[in-house]
């Protein structure tokens, strides 16, 4: 009854509207997205611009940030009130725009990512495109460098391969460090961080923890001595603290590397380099590095005939290895072989900038491979939380999870040097806040929880999580949790990825980030997926669909077979699938 | 309780029923998170309305505001009305070519009652919006269409 009443009154409103208010101020409310709510006397003729002019006086939001709905739209600047319908005693919506928030740049991060995925699709051979996957490259490589401690003549990806984990976290960091050259830059500047960079004796010691690593080394001097040359890692240091040297860099070479291809016994010699030099490191990077192996991106694949999604199936054929892979330890490689031109492992820019640069940049073999990979957004999750990724602490995660053993990792952990640039970086509050704010779940997480936003904010606090003591007791305190997360059978959990995302308890799980920047990697249990398929691939699905591929079975089936890669998946439903 | 009313025993019409909730729109009444509002004032038969969901926060969608398209044919609130996303959205339940919501994978309208309203679908929709399968999607830019 009452409803009638109520609607009977409202009849009258379509008819008012339709004859419109005049031109005389009325009252107009306006509803704030945080529910607060005030009323302004406008003229229903003035325009939407104006309008705004008046709310930005009652508000905090500036006029230009303003965006005012009113029934269901977004009212235009240019527009009247009265355009709109609007009648007195309305209430109109007032939101704020997306000022440049953290958020936004993460959400970038991701449209970044699916633009590339989206040019990788289109096959590229195109010098262009590999021009441009170079910049990016570059711009990975100056992020890889800092995680690697600056071990890094082989950092990005090769740190992961060097020191044989695939950290899910890494990519995050290696993201946020991207978009933000300047923190990047500041980090390179860190007086401890060019200390260590300009320690070979710490940098061999690093590289020498992983065998592969170390075969290569053994088998082949030069190698040693670029890796062992600490002239040419600041080299490299200094590129990434210059993008635009290093994009300069990278498209030089993508020139002269197109040029000799197209010279008749070019492609031939470029062969004979490549797998005199790429493919075993390939090997030893990919051996150790994540699964995620892109098969798309590959110009020689496209050229060869594409040898599918070869590795990637060898991969999920054998689960366990993909998982766990092997972190480091000594147990043979038993993949095959990477087929060099079969598209596995490597992208454009990393291939010809490697001849370029002979090995110092082979990082970006990694650094571009990984680029390229989709992500499960589960995965993602795993990657977003992580006490690790606050204080600068995910370097110390990337290196210290590839390490053989605790016992490594408390040597690295007491050595001076180390602890040292964990303070530096800890104590630059400013950094630290920069770090929390791009991680969106942590912001909640200290938005919701103020003791521990003070907490993280206390240098002495940090200082002290940093002294090597703590930090044998955190770890001996993360093998156990570690092990009391084994037992939890997780459903909405991380794929592979590997990191600290194998417990569902979400409370468990945040504090086991918190220590896995102390780097229990190498403890990591592959996590199988028990969520459903439709679920764990739901953007690779949507991308397929978006693709043109509309049997959503069928891209289920690819998609498992692919280990969630929508390039190999795509190649698998075109028809070729990996030999 | 104020809408509807069929707990009552009381049919409310088509057209006061939507009415009610173009005056609830133009009030603003609601949490503020959504908002409607007819398409065509002049329309009688109140078919064809706009509606908006500010993104929740914590998911990608934060900060964006999301347009869609309602359409009340003559069978409503007997029938849900078809609802179709006019931004361009990545979410489980729309099609990506329309950006219609598909009823089937959408609770609300794959269990209509009479008593849901608009409002109530893009509140709804919004906390899917939130729900965990979706607010990490990779969106499509803002400021597309479908």
């Amino acid at each position: 009854m009452g409803a009638d009443s109520v609607s009977g009154e409202g009849g009258g409103d379509p008819a008012a509207a339709g004859a419109g208010g005049g031109g005389g101020p009325v009252t107009v409310h306006v509803r704030c997205s945080n529910g607060s709510k005030f009323s302004v006397q406008a003229a229903l003729g003035s325009t939407v611009g104006a309008f705004k002019a008046l709310v930005a006086e009652r508000s905090e939001v500036p006029a230009e940030q303003q965006r005012l709905i009113y029934k269901g739209r977004i009212l235009k600047d240019d527009q009247t009130l009265e355009s709109y319908g609007l009648e007195s005693d309305h209430t109109i919506h007032l939101v704020r725009g997306s000022a440049p928030s953290s958020s936004s740049s993460v959400q970038a991060g991701t449209d970044v990512g699916a633009s590339r995925t989206s040019n990788d699709t289109q096959g590229t051979g195109s010098n262009l495109d590999s021009n441009e996957g170079g910049g990016l490259g570059g711009a990975r490589l100056g992020a890889s460098l800092f995680p690697g401690l600056g071990v890094n003549g082989l950092g990005g990806n090769g740190t992961s391969g060097l020191f044989g984990a695939g950290f899910p976290e890494f990519e995050q960091v290696q993201q946020q460090l991207t978009q933000n050259p300047s923190m990047m830059r500041e980090i390179m500047n860190l007086p401890a961080m060019q200390n260590l960079m300009n320690n070979p004796d710490l940098m061999r010691n690093l590289i020498l923890t992983n065998p592969h690593m170390r075969e290569i080394i053994d088998r082949n001097p030069d190698v040693a001595h670029i890796l062992n040359d600490p002239g040419t890692l600041r080299q490299t240091l200094e590129a990434a603290r210059n993008p635009e040297l290093m994009r300069e860099m990278m498209r030089n070479t993508d020139r002269a590397m197109s040029n000799i291809e197209s010279s008749p016994e070019g492609f031939n010699m470029l062969r004979r380099m490549y797998e005199t030099f790429q493919e075993p490191f390939l090997n030893a990077t990919a051996m150790a590095g994540e699964t995620g192996t892109n098969t798309g991106s590959n110009p020689f694949a496209a050229l060869l005939g594409n040898q599918g999604a070869a590795r990637n199936s060898d991969r999920s054929a054998n689960p366990s290895t993909t998982g766990s892979e092997t972190i480091g330890s000594p147990a043979p490689n038993t993949n095959p072989l990477p087929n060099p031109w079969g598209a596995t492992g490597t992208s454009v820019d990393s291939f010809f900038i490697f001849f370029s640069h002979l090995g110092v940049n082979l990082d970006l073999t990694g650094g571009g491979t990984q680029n390229n990979t989709p992500r499960s957004p589960t995965a993602g999750d795993a990657r977003l939380t992580g006490l690790g990724g606050l204080g600068g602490l995910p370097d110390l995660e990337q290196m210290v999870g590839g390490m053989p053993d605790s016992s490594l990792l408390n040597q690295v952990m007491q050595n001076p040097a180390m602890s040292q640039i964990m303070q530096s970086l800890l104590s630059n509050p400013q950094y630290m806040n920069q770090v929390l704010g791009l991680n969106p779940q942590m912001r909640s997480l200290l938005e919701s929880n103020t003791q521990l936003r003070e907490m993280m904010q206390n240098p002495e606090f940090l200082r002290q999580l940093t002294s090597p003591e703590m930090l044998q007791q955190l770890l001996a305190f993360q093998q156990s949790l570690m092990s009391l997360g084994r037992q939890q059978q997780s459903q909405d959990q991380n794929q592979t990825g590997g990191g600290a995302g194998a417990v569902n308890n979400m409370g468990l799980e945040m504090l086991m980030n918190m220590f896995g920047g102390l780097g229990a990697g190498g403890l990591t249990v592959p996590n199988t997926p028990d969520v459903p398929p439709e679920e764990l691939y739901a953007t690779q699905l949507s991308q397929l669909q978006e693709m043109g591929f509309f049997d959503t079975q069928e891209n289920i089936r690819a998609l498992r077979a692919t280990a969630g890669n929508v390039h190999a998946a795509v190649e698998r439903l075109l028809g070729n699938p990996g030999q | 309780m104020t809408l509807g009313g069929s707990g009552s025993g009381v049919v409310v019409p088509r057209n006061f029923r939507l009415l009610e909730e173009l005056e609830r729109g133009e009030k603003g009444i609601g949490d503020g998170s959504v908002s409607y509002g007819m398409d065509d004032g002049d329309d009688i038969y109140m078919r064809s309305w706009t509606g908006t969901i500010i993104g929740p926060h914590n998911s990608v969608h934060e900060g964006r505001i999301c347009q869609l398209k309602l359409f009340c044919d003559k069978d409503y609130p007997e029938k849900p009305p078809s609802v179709r996303f006019h931004s361009r959205i990545n979410m489980t339940c729309v099609s990506h070519e329309t950006g219609v919501i598909e009823p089937a994978k959408f609770g609300i309208l794959a269990n209509w009652q009479r008593e849901y309203t608009m409002e109530d679908i893009l509140t709804q929709l919004r906390k899917e919006m939130a729900a965990p399968h979706n607010r990490k999607l990779v969106q499509p830019p803002e400021g597309t269409f479908f």
